[in-house]
């Protein structure tokens, strides 16, 4: 049960770098995989992982829609937003959580604060800020 | 029908190139600067590698890698400039 993720990735990397479906190269990649040390602190349901890289595919659609409307209408307000991380998420998770957060081109994250908030700055056209499960705003340029 | 599209891709990543990397020259805040340059080294360089996927199939492995690694890293490090951006306070 531990890291099967971790394996999964590893393998991936692995045959993406080689591109070699051999016998040899499979057990040599297999054997590479269980070898590398392995974080066995923490394991995340599988259930959220796929959520979150649902999420990513979903992400990269928008992160071009967002660079396009950022290119053609003028941007000028940025501030600084407070987001609550949902609960019970492993450091891996909230990995991919920044990720997601910074991929899209309006929104990078500046701060996980251990106490469950990201600290997101992000780029608007207009003034007044979409609220939602946003906790605070804070302008810092006007 | 493939070369238009690929084509199409490549030039496409050149412009979010230009338009993302001008405004370094610019006035706006560093984190602004982050966010085009999101725009162009992450998205721009993804669909110009996605041009070149269409253009040699035969490579693929190595330009999904290039692709993952290009969306993985440039985040990544996009994140850790804005946090080195920000001033220091009692959470560093």
């Amino acid at each position: 049960m531990i890291g099967y993720l971790d394996l999964v990735l590893r393998l991936v990397i692995w045959f993406l770098l080689t591109a070699d479906f051999r016998p040899a190269n499979i057990i040599i990649g297999v054997c590479v995989a269980l070898v590398l040390p392995r974080n066995r602190t923490l394991t995340a349901a599988l259930k959220d992982w796929l959520h979150v890289l649902w999420e990513i595919l979903v992400a990269i659609p928008q992160a071009y829609f967002e660079a396009v409307e950022i290119m053609l209408r003028p941007h000028a307000k940025e501030d600084i937003v407070m987001e609550h991380v949902k609960p019970n998420r492993t450091p891996g998770l909230i990995f991919l959580d920044i990720f997601l957060i910074t991929f899209t081109p309006k929104t990078i994250v500046l701060k996980y604060h251990e106490n469950g908030l990201y600290e997101v700055h992000r780029v608007r056209r207009r003034q007044q800020a979409k609220q939602g499960k946003r906790a605070k705003v804070k302008r810092i340029n006007s | 029908m493939i070369d238009v599209l690929s084509y199409g891709l490549i030039v496409s990543g050149i412009i979010f190139w230009f338009w993302g990397t001008l405004p370094l020259l610019g006035e706006r805040s560093v984190l602004f600067k982050l966010h085009s340059l999101s725009v162009s080294d992450t998205l721009g360089s993804m669909s110009i590698v996605v041009g070149l996927l269409l253009k040699i199939p035969s490579e693929w492995p190595l330009l999904v890698l290039a692709l993952i690694s290009l969306a993985i890293w440039n985040t990544v490090l996009g994140y850790v400039l804005a946090y080195c951006s920000s001033t220091g306070g009692d959470d560093v």
